[in-house]
């Protein structure tokens, strides 16, 4: 199942460079997404998510260290030229950035913004971008899109800005749609929204869904991963890793639900520029045994095409 | 309503000074080189201001002498501007080497002294006009790049222009798009700063007597009045006006940079009353 897939991602690791050490905010990461599938990607504030979202797309600061392989459609991101880049970026892989309250120009109406991408890939004129833009925005769900195109962006509620900001993603109708916490910061009902929106688009995209929301998850992603300190420590079908967690860390996350308990993980993540010795999770484990602090563990196959970082299953 | 008034008077003083300059042939009534009577001849009728010590009318050469203080002004500030616009810009937003080398030789060029500079490269050259409102331009931009540079570094991260680069928009695109409007504002009050410093230094240059000799400007009219005893022999005709003149603009631009620096930056407001 190696062979078919859209973006294929092997052992990428990113790393930024600070005066306190180098911190490594994503750790031999690989990670397959395929056609018309939507892949949640699931971890804690801080393990790595938005790094590896803003990695594919080669949107982190110049100075950061990036090694691996990122392909899509066979064709390494990591090595294209720059003019190339821009032509994937946008059109072949559309992005939906995290804090959707500044990702909008403020100094642009809404209509403007959207039409951009349309005006720098499709190579359309001013009124035919514009009637794009009003389409799409017809599409996200924004109601009286023709006046709203026309409005300046702190006009518009967070629900809708998050709305137009996927709008602007999806202009050239990319192949694959990554989604950096869409949902973050609103209400029960917008969310709902968005994630309604969401199944909607996955019918037609491959989706990399990003969140620290696991019901979210749960609700739109075909299959889920879970990144802890910068490593994915559990990956397979959304049901099985969701339903029959096999890591511990996963098992944690499920626990601290509101709905199972509210049982927090006890201690905090680590620091990811002095990671724990063996199995990063393992000083916050409640099922490390001595072996767990000396070994790196690798991942094990636990079930069809379910994955799990974890010495229980060596 | 104050701040109103004051922005309304400066706008409106300026707006007058380029009516006059524009329409200096119409409401001049003389030649200002040409010899129109006795000379030293105190306010009458046919001399609203008194003549000079050749006969020249005073009037005359004050209405055509706004032409060259305002074109040194306004085209100096705007290529100091547009220089340290596109510098400020490029240099902010690329960060990294680029930066490092347009900081490291502003750091050398700003400890250059414009005006002896401008001293010199006049006395040398003897340019027209139009040339040391370059010069002034080119020099006095460096001030400016800083300015928009530190606007620039904070705009280059704002996730608005992430979320531009990831919809696939070169970096031209995104500077010319996303980064200049933001410090559009910024340059405005820079250009308005700008012009009236330059103004003061083509005055000065003219005091000197070290500008274009064929073009009427304030600075030579007083340093014509002062050399030949208008002081002394108590000929107010001849040496108040033009620095009146001078004065007044300068007031008018200072009051609309003050202005615009208080609309763009409503911090600014409660420290200048």
């Amino acid at each position: 199942m190696t062979g078919d897939a859209l973006l294929e991602i092997r052992g990428l690791k990113v790393g930024f460079p600070t005066p306190e050490g180098l911190v490594r905010a994503s750790d031999t990461v690989d990670l397959e997404i395929y056609p018309r599938e939507t892949l949640g990607l699931i971890g804690e504030t801080g393990s790595g998510k938005t790094v590896l979202g803003m990695a594919i797309l080669r949107l982190l600061q110049p100075n950061t260290i990036i090694e691996g392989e990122i392909r899509y459609r066979g064709r390494d991101l990591l090595s294209l030229p720059e003019a190339e880049m821009q032509r994937v970026r946008g059109r072949e892989i559309g992005i939906v950035l995290q804090n959707s309250g500044t990702s909008l120009n403020p100094v642009y109406t809404v209509g403007t913004q959207i039409a951009e991408a349309v005006i720098l890939h499709q190579g359309l004129s001013g009124p035919d971008a514009r009637q794009r833009a009003v389409e799409l925005l017809d599409a996200v769900g924004i109601p009286d899109p023709v006046r709203m195109a026309g409005e300046y962006p702190h006009r518009f509620s967070g629900g809708m800005r998050e709305r137009a900001l996927i709008a602007t993603a999806l202009a050239c109708r990319p192949n694959l749609l990554i989604a950096d916490e869409p949902t973050k910061g609103l209400d029960a009902v917008t969310k709902r929204g968005i994630v309604d929106l969401f199944s909607e688009i996955d019918r037609d995209h491959s989706v990399l869904f990003i969140t620290h929301d696991i019901e979210t998850a749960g609700d739109l992603a075909t299959r889920v991963a879970v990144m802890y300190a910068g490593e994915i420590v559990e990956i397979g079908g959304a049901e099985e890793v969701l339903g029959d967690p096999a890591h511990p860390y996963t098992r944690g996350l499920l626990a601290s639900l509101p709905e199972r308990g509210m049982q927090p993980i006890p201690g905090s993540a680590p620091s990811l520029i002095t990671l724990p010795s063996g199995c990063r999770f393992s000083p916050r484990c409640g099922c490390a045994v001595e072996n767990c602090s000396r070994e790196h563990p690798g991942l094990v196959e636990v079930g069809s095409g379910h994955y799990a970082r974890c010495m229980l299953y060596d | 309503m104050h701040k109103k008034i004051v922005l309304a008077a400066s706008l409106g003083i300026v707006f007058a000074y380029c009516a006059v300059a524009l329409l200096a042939p119409v409401i001049a009534p003389y030649d200002p080189h040409a010899i129109t009577g006795a000379p030293l001849s105190p306010p009458d009728r046919d001399h609203l201001l008194g003549t000079n010590d050749l006969a020249q009318d005073i009037f005359s050469g004050l209405i055509w002498g706004t032409r060259a203080t305002l074109l040194l002004g306004f085209v100096g500030a705007a290529i100091a501007v547009t220089v340290g616009t596109a510098a400020g810009i490029v240099s902010g937003y690329y960060g990294g080497l680029i930066d490092e080398a347009v900081m490291r030789l502003l750091d050398v060029a700003m400890t250059i002294p414009i005006f002896p500079l401008l001293l010199i490269l006049t006395t040398f050259f003897r340019p027209g006009i139009y040339l040391i409102a370059v010069l002034m331009g080119l020099l006095g931009s460096f001030q400016g790049v800083r300015l928009i540079r530190s606007q620039v570094l904070s705009l280059a991260v704002a996730d608005f222009v992430v979320g531009t680069r990831a919809l696939g928009a070169g970096d031209g695109y995104i500077m010319a798009r996303h980064i200049l409007p933001g410090v559009l504002p910024l340059a405005g009050v820079k250009f308005v700063t700008s012009a009236q410093h330059f103004m003061l230094i083509g005055i000065g240059l003219g005091f000197l007597g070290i500008t274009d000799p064929s073009v009427v400007d304030w600075g030579q009219m007083i340093n014509r009045a002062s050399q030949n005893g208008a002081m002394i022999l108590g000929l107010w005709w001849w040496l108040i006006p033009p620095g009146l003149a001078v004065t007044l603009i300068s007031l008018a631009l200072a009051w609309l940079g003050y202005a615009c620096e208080d609309e763009i930056n409503p911090r600014l407001r409660v420290m200048r009353v």
